[in-house]
C-alpha cells in the first residue's frame, strides 16, 4: 500500500534528480534511496536505505530506516544497526536504531520524505555520536 | 429534506457580527455585509452547510453602502467564486444587514429580485454553485439557500461552535421557547436549564469507543437527557473486560456479542427515551468515519493516537465539537507516580490533540505501520513506552467520563469561567488542573492552525483508510 502523499513526494524528488523508489512488501510501503557516507569509518561512499512509510503518511510521520547489507563500519558492525532483517528486492536490509529525539520530533506539515532522508544521512556522517563508539 | 442548517465557528461569527455592528448603532445606519465560502454535508440524516472562511471586504469591495442598500463590487463576488471553484467548495454565502431590524428580520423585495440574478450568474460559471443568502437583524437572522434562480430552500438553524455551542433560528424570528424537559431530569436543572436540556435531547451525540470509558460516557449522556446516541466500536465483549463494560454479562462474552450491541441493549432498557444507533466498525476506516457526519457532537473514548488524530481532523473539517476523554496511570519499578483522568476539548480555533501533546508523532508513526513492521520496531526496544498497556481502571475512567460530560453541559449552558484545553484531575496529589498551554504547539500545524480544508465538510478529501489497510495495521497476518 503506497500512500498518496508519499507517491506525490517521490515524484517531486525524482523530478529534482533524486533516485528514489517506493516498494510494497506485504502491505508495508518502503521508500528506497541512497545516501552518502563518510569513508572512513564507513566502507562505502554510498549506502542504500529503506524507509518504512506508514499507511497514514503524511498524517503519521517517518522514523528510523533499514540499511542494505552488507556494510562495514570501522571494519565491524555499527552498534545502532541492531534491528530485524527483512528482504526487499532480493537483498537483505537491517533496521537501524536512528530515531528522532523527544526534543526534536517529527513536525506535521513541515517534515517530509526529503527532510527524513537528510535526518538519515546524519547517521553516516563522521560526527555527532562518534565519541560514544570510539 | 426541505431545510438546511448552517454551521459556523464562533470566531467567524463574532468577527462577522463585529464587522456589521455599525449597522445597528448611531444615526447613519448603513447596510453592511461580507461574503464567505461554504462546504456542504449531505448525508442520509443531515443537510448542513459549513462556513469555511469569511472574506472580509475592503473598501473597494463595496460598490455602494447606505441606508437604502448594499451592493458588493463584482470583483469581490468574482474573487470569492474563483476561490470557491479552485478549492472545490460547495458555494458562497452572502451576509448583509437590515439596520432597522432588531428581533425580526426578513428579505426585502430588492433581495428577492437580486438573489436569483446572482445565483444565475454564478451557475453560468460553475453549475454546481450554491448560494446561501443571509440577512442580519440586530438580534435575528434569516437565511435561504438558492440552487436555481427559481428555487430556494429555507435555512433552518445557525449552529455556532467554539467556546460554547449556540443554536439560533435562521427564520428571522426570535428563538422559540424551549419545551420543559421530562420530569425525570427536573433535578438536573439546578445545573443545566430546560433550554439546554431540550437542546441536548435534540442533538445526536456520537461516542467513539464502547469499552471501559465509552460505556460510562454513554450511560452518563443517557442519564443527562440525551435522546439520540451513536456508538462506534468493532470489538466484542470478552471475559477480561466484564469488570468494566456496563451491562456486559458472561453470556455476552460466551456468545462474542459486540460491545456496541450490548451497550445499546442496556441503555435502551433504562426507559429514559434514549435511542441508540450501534455502529460496528473501526473509526479508522473511511466508510465508518463517514458515518460520524451524522453526529452533532463527538466523544472520543479511544486509547490510540491515530483515531484521536482522525477525530480532530473530522472536528475541524465538519465544525463538530469533540471531547477526548482518557486516563493515564504512570509508574516505574518503585510504584505509581501519577494517576490522571482528563477530558480535552477540541473545536474550531482551539488546539488539536497533537499540539496539546496528547497525540505524539512517535505513536502515530508506530500505529500506522503494518503489524509486522510494528513488531520489528518494538523489538528494537526503544519504544516500550509506546506499547504499555492502557489503564483499565473503572473508577479512574469514571472520573474522566464525568469531566467530559460536565464540559458538554457547560458548552450548552456555560458555568465554567472558560473551557481549558484539558481539564485534568491528578489523583495522587488530589489536584484539579486546568491546562491552558498547548505544550507541543506548532504554529504551522495543518490541523488546527493553518488547516487548508477547514470547514470543507464533504468537499474535502476522504478521511480514514481503506478497510484492507486498517486490517494490515491492526491485525497480524493469519499465517503468523
Amino acid at each position: 500500500m503506497k500512500p498518496d502523499a508519499a507517491k506525490r513526494e517521490v515524484e517531486e524528488l525524482r523530478q529534482r534528480g533524486t533516485i528514489i523508489d517506493l516498494v510494497d512488501l506485504n502491505g508495508q510501503c518502503y521508500a528506497l534511496t541512497a545516501v552518502e557516507a563518510a569513508v572512513p569509518p564507513w566502507d562505502s561512499e554510498t549506502y542504500e536505505v529503506a524507509i518504512a512509510v506508514p499507511a497514514a503518511y503524511d498524517n503519521a510521520g517517518l522514523d528510523g530506516f533499514y540499511l542494505r547489507l552488507p556494510y562495514k563500519w570501522n571494519d565491524k558492525d555499527h552498534p545502532r544497526v541492531n534491528g530485524s532483517v527483512i528482504d526487499i528486492k532480493s537483498a537483505q536490509w537491517k533496521l537501524v536504531s536512528w530515531h528522532y529525539a523527544d526534543g526534536k520530533s517529527w513536525k506535521r506539515g513541515q517534515d517530509c520524505l526529503e527532510t527524513h532522508i537528510i535526518h538519515c544521512k546524519g547517521f553516516f556522517m563522521h560526527r555527532g555520536a562518534r565519541n560514544d563508539y570510539r | 429534506m426541505t431545510t438546511v442548517n448552517l454551521r459556523i465557528a464562533q470566531r467567524h461569527w463574532e468577527e462577522l457580527r463585529a464587522h456589521v455592528s455599525r449597522s445597528f448603532r448611531g444615526s447613519s445606519r448603513e447596510e453592511l455585509g461580507a461574503i464567505g465560502l461554504i462546504g456542504e454535508v449531505h448525508s442520509q440524516g443531515k443537510r448542513e452547510l459549513t462556513v469555511s472562511r469569511i472574506l472580509m471586504p475592503s473598501l473597494s469591495d463595496i460598490r455602494f453602502s447606505g441606508e437604502g442598500g448594499l451592493v458588493f463590487d463584482s470583483s469581490y463576488i468574482r474573487r470569492a467564486h474563483l476561490e470557491m471553484r479552485r478549492e472545490r467548495l460547495a458555494g458562497i454565502v452572502t451576509f448583509h444587514t437590515h439596520p432597522f431590524s432588531d428581533q425580526r428580520v426578513a428579505f426585502s423585495p430588492y433581495d428577492d429580485s437580486q438573489d436569483p440574478k446572482l445565483i444565475a450568474n454564478l451557475k453560468e460559471l460553475e453549475p454546481s454553485t450554491k448560494l446561501l443568502s443571509i440577512v442580519l437583524g440586530k438580534r435575528s437572522q434569516c437565511g435561504r439557500l438558492w440552487h436555481e434562480p427559481s428555487q430556494y430552500v429555507r435555512a433552518n438553524r445557525l449552529i455556532i461552535v467554539g467556546e460554547n455551542m449556540e443554536f439560533l433560528p435562521l427564520a428571522g424570528t426570535p428563538p422559540l421557547p424551549m419545551p420543559n424537559p421530562a420530569a425525570t431530569f427536573d433535578r438536573a436543572q439546578a445545573l443545566t436549564g430546560s433550554g439546554a436540556l431540550a437542546r441536548l435531547g435534540e442533538m445526536r451525540i456520537a461516542v467513539v469507543g464502547a469499552s471501559g470509558t465509552g460505556c460510562l460516557v454513554a450511560e452518563l449522556l443517557a442519564r443527562t437527557g440525551c435522546r439520540r446516541l451513536m456508538l462506534f466500536d468493532d470489538d466484542i465483549v470478552r471475559d477480561v473486560n466484564l469488570n468494566r463494560i456496563l451491562y456486559a454479562t458472561t453470556d455476552d462474552a460466551d456468545r462474542r456479542r459486540l460491545k456496541v450491541d450490548v451497550l445499546k441493549r442496556g441503555i435502551e432498557s433504562l426507559g429514559l427515551g434514549c435511542k441508540v444507533e450501534a455502529v460496528a466498525g473501526n473509526i479508522l476506516e473511511k466508510h465508518v468515519i463517514r458515518q460520524l457526519r451524522e453526529a452533532d457532537f463527538i466523544f472520543g473514548c479511544v486509547d490510540r493516537a491515530y483515531p484521536r488524530l482522525l477525530l480532530c481532523q473530522h472536528s475541524f473539517r465538519y465544525l463538530i465539537p469533540y471531547i477526548d476523554v482518557g486516563s493515564e496511570v504512570g509508574g516505574d519499578k518503585l510504584g505509581i507516580v501519577s494517576l490522571t483522568s482528563r477530558a480535552s476539548y477540541v473545536a474550531p480555533f482551539r488546539h488539536c490533540l497533537q499540539c496539546t501533546g496528547i497525540v505524539t508523532p512517535r505513536h502515530l508513526h508506530l500505529e500506522s505501520l503494518t503489524w509486522e513492521e510494528q513488531m520489528r520496531v518494538i523489538a528494537l526496544g526503544y519504544s516500550e513506552d509506546l506499547i504499555m498497556k492502557k489503564p483499565a481502571v473503572m473508577d479512574l475512567n469514571m472520573r474522566a467520563a464525568s469531566l467530559g460530560v460536565m464540559i458538554l453541559r457547560h458548552l450548552l449552558q456555560p458555568f465554567l469561567i472558560n473551557v481549558p484545553i484539558t481539564l485534568s484531575e491528578n489523583l495522587v496529589t488530589f489536584a484539579m488542573l486546568s491546562i491552558d498551554k498547548a505544550r507541543a504547539e506548532n504554529e504551522n500545524c495543518d490541523l488546527c492552525r493553518v488547516n487548508p480544508q477547514y470547514g470543507y465538510g464533504d468537499c474535502g478529501d476522504d478521511l480514514g483508510l481503506d478497510s484492507e489497510v486498517v486490517r494490515l495495521i491492526t491485525e497480524p497476518k493469519a499465517s503468523q
